[in-house]
């Protein structure tokens, strides 16, 4: 840190100290007090499992009965990188590669590694259906290949162009939407999946989420990790 | 197809911005101005259908994914619900109408389109939600959105509030999800239908409830919680000022309300709608006193809306003892949020327009503007008339409901406050319309500056809503009876 932050005056800091007990004592409380038979919507869900058309419970939850929260979770995502974007000084943040010179072993490493990610996603991403896994796991993973990439002195291949990673980014939640709309024509609701298609249109969704999750955590690594690189370079790497 | 639209009205609503917002940010500045048009003018009858319908046959629930709570999500559709998106999608409109103007075609300002219809689509799922974990998701995306758009400038005061605002909006969210996680934790449900069966005041109960209170309230900027409001909302681009104002803060309030008027029964706790009434009272006083103190025009109207907020939270002392004065501030709060959205982006958007055009907006060197620029200072004047809760104003409506509560309860007191910051709206604002009808300053180095008119959908868009808010005074009644539709059993002191 080339700035010292300034310290708060030891009032306001004792001040602070005695709120966040104050909450944390409420919360324990809070907490202490729940009764231990409640077993919330689990029973629920199983009863309702076989008719989402997948056999992981938490798959089912995500992506059908509560399929809504995660078409806006997607659009938080999605909403956080543009404003990541908008906001960083360079208004670049399109994989650029972050480290001037590579170190050649962790290049070596990166390219050996960069597919075996893509691979462990691809199962990541169909184990969803019956257990723990699915589009959010698939897409870290491919987010860490692009993160580990950009690290290693990868800059962006040319054939991604600035509208292709755009594309990337926002594939996942117009695929979602399209989805929902084509259910709404076919005769159901917002996100109503008839039963002999849940299965195949559930794996839609989540391979496109997938590749928009990766897209849009390499985009957030690098927009915000460009400036403070940029500073440290210009403060003459003492960070 | 007329029958499937009606059928499916509640979603496409919503999936309207929702569709244009991924497309705006796909195709850049050149489609994304014509998109966030054609979304804009699409959502017009969708509205006005939701709220036709919603009048004609009651509140709506919409099972998303066909489940139905408590296992699934479902959109609550009642009158508030449908006054609130009808007030979304009119200011919405007029607001991107002013936009296009306001930041034509320059790419610097490209994230602009994807992020308002981000914001709009969010806001519409947050007044359709009927679900608390559901609201949460939708309070981060109007937060994620808002924050975004206040530091699009990218100058330096901008960016800093737009931190601070980041800071506060991402405490109140993570108050409320503590208050859910208890909720579900102890009752097992997130759904609010079910909740209102099943919810106990007991120390989960009230611990869940006084954190997603202060949450909400953070949010809402309630004095005295209301310290990032003023600068994120007067160094944000005036469209931004605008939507911040008039709608971003209702959002919060909206859960606020539905929470304790709706799922949770008020008056198991007098003590808590008294507080936040003379919060709410402490609001209208302060916040326009500060108002009055302002030198620039932009932190002048953002300082009024810190005072008018208070009018909000004078429903809940008002609504808790239940019978006819419940019914009264129950319209009087509403009706105000409607009217207030209208004449408070009337006023950013004015602002936004004097600042565009002299370059600064510094009260005292906007003298005389009634000749250079008689649209924008009409439109300041009529958006003051409901400020000041003058007749025939929707502010004259909204005041008269909440002083006949005061009276009907006989807590006479909160009318003296509407009263006592009716006089004090006034005083704010003919500090600015008083110079703008009088005298051009001597030395006007401004004027030599004045490159010309502004573009007419800009002043055009600023007057619209300002004669909305007058409108809404002169036909009132509908509004009033819409609100009214299937309004919570404390308000109608009738039991579903």
């Amino acid at each position: 840190m080339g700035k010292v932050t300034p310290k708060s005056p030891l009032p306001i800091r004792i001040a602070a100290l005695a709120i966040c007990a104050g909450v944390g004592a409420l919360l324990s409380r809070a907490v202490l007090a729940i009764p231990e038979t409640e077993s919330g919507l689990a029973p629920l869900v199983d009863a309702n499992l076989e008719a989402s058309g997948v056999k992981n419970a938490v798959t089912a939850v995500l992506l059908n009965f509560r399929g809504y929260d995660t078409l806006l979770e997607i659009a938080v995502l999605m909403l956080a990188t543009i404003g990541v974007l908008s906001l960083s000084v360079t208004q670049k943040g399109t994989w650029d590669p972050i480290a001037a010179q590579a170190d050649p072993v962790l290049s070596a490493l990166a390219r050996f590694l960069a597919p075996v990610m893509i691979l462990v996603s691809g199962y990541l991403l169909w184990a969803g259906e019956h257990a723990p896994g699915g589009a959010f796991q698939a897409g870290s993973v491919v987010g860490a290949a692009g993160v580990l990439l950009a690290l290693s002195g990868y800059a962006r291949p040319a054939w991604i162009s600035r509208f292709a990673l755009r594309a990337a980014i926002s594939v996942g939640f117009i695929v979602f939407i399209a989805v929902a709309i084509g259910e709404m024509i076919a005769g159901g609701l917002l996100l109503q999946y008839p039963a002999d298609l849940a299965k195949t249109l559930m794996l839609l969704v989540e391979t496109w989420l997938t590749v928009s999750i990766g897209a849009i955590l390499v985009s957030l690594f690098i927009a915000s990790a460009s400036p403070a690189e940029e500073l440290r370079m210009r403060s003459g790497g003492e960070g | 197809m007329t029958e499937w639209i009606m059928r499916q009205l509640p979603a496409l609503v919503i999936l309207v911005p929702f569709t244009a917002a991924p497309l705006a940010y796909l195709l850049g500045t050149k489609f994304g101005r014509p998109i966030a048009l054609v979304s804009a003018l699409l959502s017009q009858p969708l509205a006005v259908l939701l709220a036709m319908r919603v009048s004609r046959e009651g509140a709506l629930r919409y099972e998303v994914g066909g489940w139905g709570g408590p296992l699934g999500i479902d959109l609550v559709v009642d009158g508030v619900a449908a006054v609130m998106v009808l007030v979304t999608t009119v200011v919405g409109l007029f607001v991107t109408v002013y936009a296009l103007g306001y930041f034509g075609d320059r790419e610097r300002y490209r994230f602009f389109w994807p992020l308002w219809l981000f914001l709009w689509g969010s806001l519409l799922a947050l007044f359709l939600s009927g679900d608390i974990f559901n609201l949460y998701v939708c309070l981060e995306l109007v937060s994620m959105s808002a924050v975004a758009l206040v530091g699009l400038t990218l100058r330096r005061e901008a960016l800093v509030a737009a931190m601070r605002y980041m800071l506060a909006a991402i405490l109140g969210s993570l108050f409320y999800l503590l208050g859910v996680a208890l909720i579900y934790g102890a009752f097992g449900s997130v759904d609010m239908q079910t909740l209102r069966e099943v919810i106990r005041v007991d120390t989960t109960g009230q611990a869940a409830l006084a954190l997603m209170t202060v949450g909400l309230v953070l949010k809402t900027a309630l004095f005295p919680l209301h310290f990032w409001l003023p600068p994120a909302h007067s160094n944000a681009p005036s469209p931004v000022s605008a939507v911040l104002s008039a709608l971003v803060i209702k959002g919060s309030f909206y859960i606020l309300v539905r929470l304790w008027v709706d799922v949770a029964q008020p008056a198991a706790f007098p003590g808590v709608s008294t507080v936040l009434g003379v919060l709410g009272a402490t609001a209208i006083v302060w916040g326009s006193i500060q108002a009055l103190r302002q030198e620039r025009l932009k932190m002048l109207v953002a300082y009024s809306t810190v005072a008018q907020i208070g009018y909000l939270f004078l429903m809940f002392p008002l609504v808790t003892g239940g019978g006819p004065a419940a019914a009264d501030a129950w319209m009087g709060g509403v009706f105000h949020a409607a009217s207030h959205a209208l004449a408070k982006s009337a006023m950013f958007l004015a602002a936004g327009t004097v600042l565009a055009r002299f370059g600064h907006d510094r009260i005292e060197g906007l003298g005389g503007l009634s000749r250079r620029a008689p649209a924008t200072a009409m439109t300041f004047g009529l958006a003051g008339v409901t400020m000041m809760g003058l007749p025939p104003s929707g502010g004259f409506v909204a005041k008269w409901q909440m002083i006949r509560a005061s009276i009907e309860s006989g807590q006479w007191w909160w009318a003296v406050v509407v009263v006592a910051g009716g006089l004090l709206a006034a005083a704010y604002v003919f500090k600015v319309v008083g110079p703008f009808f009088g005298r051009e300053p001597e030395a006007l180095d401004e004027a030599d500056l004045d490159p010309g008119p502004s573009p007419w959908t800009m002043e055009g868009a600023a007057l619209a809503l300002a004669l909305g808010s007058l409108v809404l005074g002169v036909l009132g009644q509908p509004l009033l009876d819409l609100i009214m539709v299937s309004a919570p059993a404390l308000v109608t002191g009738v039991t579903p």
